[in-house]
């Protein structure tokens, strides 16, 4: 039958695969021999999302533990994360999950916290923030493109029509085509008066093109200047005499300004009224002849009587030439 | 129809085997000999060629992974994929073929001319019962054997992979970085996995091809046809079986 040799190799055989079973339960469920050593903290979560047993912890990008355990603690879930002996994490400092990759890899991600707050305890519960998971960001996108379909068929109706009443290109449309004769006239006409104006034709040609215009304007403006500059000093002028006038010189002066001046005026207006008053009641020569129609009717009669005389010479007039001149002949 | 009936037979016959076989279990630390030499052949002088089939199947996996996987930057991942495509299927499936063609066409072959020349007969007659003596040794053996080959074929195929990762140029992942996502991805529980199909396969490979040799008729002629109908109806058995087994257990 079978030799020694062959049941030892059998043997050996066996036993090599339950070593290498063995040596592979171990390293793939974390059995003792390949434990990592460490200290556990607790992180609560309102979600793990994609968070799994043997995710790595890291803190500032560098490894420095992995997720022992995921459970659900109450209303939470929680991840118990398995430390390095060497690490100290400040009791200030946050953990959140952080996603590293599109196919749902995460990871535990720890910031440093501040220099001088004391290390957190084995076992102790380490603060927590929650981030936008992809699902939450893909969700906004969803609802953002919604919204931007939406404007945008709103935009493309405006463009186009709504099916009933037309587009704005359809009004362009119809409005052009509508009014092609009279845009193709005011075309011409631009292009005309463009011409005219590069030619320097007409008023605003030549303002454009001529350079003696320029010359004028500039020279006008110099006069201006210089006008202004002679009103400046006739202004001064007239300061100076108004200042005069003030002071009470001169005849304006006096007249303002002088009681005595202003007394004698005040007299003459009196006399001149008390004359007026005469001439209005018919009192003196000139009220007379002002008021009474007697002088005026006198005055008639006797223009007449000169107006007939001068008639009748008038009439006698040409036989007394022809006897002067039949004198003279004969 | 005839072909049907023969299916049914050969169902039949097959689990007439299993069950004769297991009522003779308890002659099993009697027969010591014989399974140690059923394990010699089953197990141990097979191993050089599932070991250096599990090698190569491991380094072409991780080498098509790597030229797929660098198109999208995923390359860090081969280590998880060869890891789990070796473990739960390539592994238990390519221990259970060779072990279709190089163990099960033995024993079909040994026991189909002991079957033709008579031996078979001869036993029968002195009352010692074929399935007592020829099979269920075999059976023993093959449960014995193939979750040992079945965890080297794993491991040698994990280490072709992780050598392919290192050396090739497009690749080169250090094997640090391959066995750490292949960790990460993998629990104990995807091994095991592997282990129970390559005991399924294993088993109902030997006990078909026992089954095919012991009935077998005529002449010498007929020895090579039942190597050959037993070595292609292991193969079927194998992949059929295959797609239950993986669904039952995931």
């Amino acid at each position: 039958m079978n030799n020694p040799q062959q049941t030892a190799r059998v043997g050996l055989f066996f036993l090599l695969g339950l070593a290498l079973t063995w040596v592979t339960f171990e390293t793939l469920s974390g059995g003792k021999v390949f434990k990592d050593k460490g200290y556990n903290l607790i992180a609560g979560f309102e979600s793990l999302k994609e968070l799994k047993e043997g995710d790595e912890v890291r803190m500032a990008g560098v490894k420095i533990g992995t997720v022992e355990k995921t459970r659900l603690a109450g209303r939470r879930a929680e991840a118990v994360l398995r430390i390095d002996n060497t690490i100290r994490i400040a009791s200030d400092a946050t953990a959140s999950i952080v996603m590293a990759g599109l196919i749902g890899t995460n990871y535990i991600g720890i910031d440093l916290g501040s220099e001088k707050a004391p290390p957190l305890q084995p076992g102790a519960e380490i603060h927590t923030r929650v981030t936008p998971d992809l699902n939450t960001i893909m969700t906004e996108i969803g609802s953002l493109g919604q919204k931007l379909e939406g404007a945008l068929s709103s935009f493309g109706t405006t463009l186009n029509g709504d099916g009933k009443g037309g587009g704005l290109f359809q009004k362009l449309d119809k409005l052009v085509s509508d009014n092609s004769e009279r845009v193709s006239t005011t075309m011409t006409n631009l292009q005309e008066i463009t011409g005219k104006l590069n030619r320097g034709e007409g008023t605003i040609g030549k303002l454009i093109n001529d350079p003696s215009l320029h010359d004028q304007l500039v020279a006008a403006i110099a006069e201006f200047k210089a006008t202004a500059s002679q009103a400046q000093a006739f202004v001064a002028d007239a300061q100076g005499i108004v200042a005069q006038v003030k002071s009470g010189k001169g005849t304006i002066g006096a007249l303002l300004y002088d009681d005595t001046a202003g007394n004698d005026l005040k007299a003459t207006v009196a006399n001149l009224r008390s004359v007026s008053d005469k001439l209005a009641k018919g009192e003196g020569t000139l009220g007379k002849l002002i008021n009474d129609d007697t002088l005026y009717n006198t005055a008639q009669g006797t223009l007449k009587k000169a107006d007939r005389a001068l008639d009748g010479m008038n009439d006698a007039g040409p036989i007394t030439a022809v006897g002067i001149v039949a004198n003279s002949l004969f | 129809m005839k072909q049907l009936t023969h299916i049914l037979e050969g169902f039949g016959s097959t689990l007439q085997l299993l069950l004769r076989s297991l009522s003779y279990i308890g002659t099993l630390p009697r027969q010591r000999g014989r399974f140690i030499e059923q394990c010699y052949l089953i197990g141990y002088t097979t191993l050089p060629i599932v070991a250096i089939l599990s090698f190569f199947i491991g380094s072409v996996l991780a080498l098509q992974a790597g030229y797929s996987m660098q198109n999208f930057g995923a390359k860090q991942f081969i280590g998880s994929l060869v890891g789990l495509s070796m473990a739960r299927e390539l592994g238990p499936v390519m221990v259970a073929i060779l072990l279709a063609g190089r163990v099960g066409s033995a024993i079909t072959a040994e026991l189909a001319s002991m079957k033709v020349y008579q031996e078979i007969d001869a036993l029968v007659t002195m009352n010692i019962p074929p399935a007592r003596i020829l099979v269920l040794p075999r059976l023993a053996a093959v449960l014995v054997m193939v979750p040992v080959l079945a965890i080297i074929a794993d491991l040698v195929g994990w280490f072709g992979g992780a050598i392919v990762t290192k050396y090739v140029s497009f690749i080169s992942i250090e094997p640090e970085a391959y066995f750490s996502v292949l960790r990460r991805y993998m629990k104990f529980k995807d091994v095991l996995n592997g282990l129970i199909k390559a005991e399924v396969f294993g088993f109902g490979v030997v006990l078909v091809c026992c089954n095919i040799g012991l009935n077998t008729r005529g002449g010498p002629r007929e020895i090579g046809a039942a190597v050959t109908r037993a070595v292609v109806v292991s193969l079927i058995l194998i992949l059929v079986l295959d797609y239950f087994v993986t669904k039952a257990l995931l």
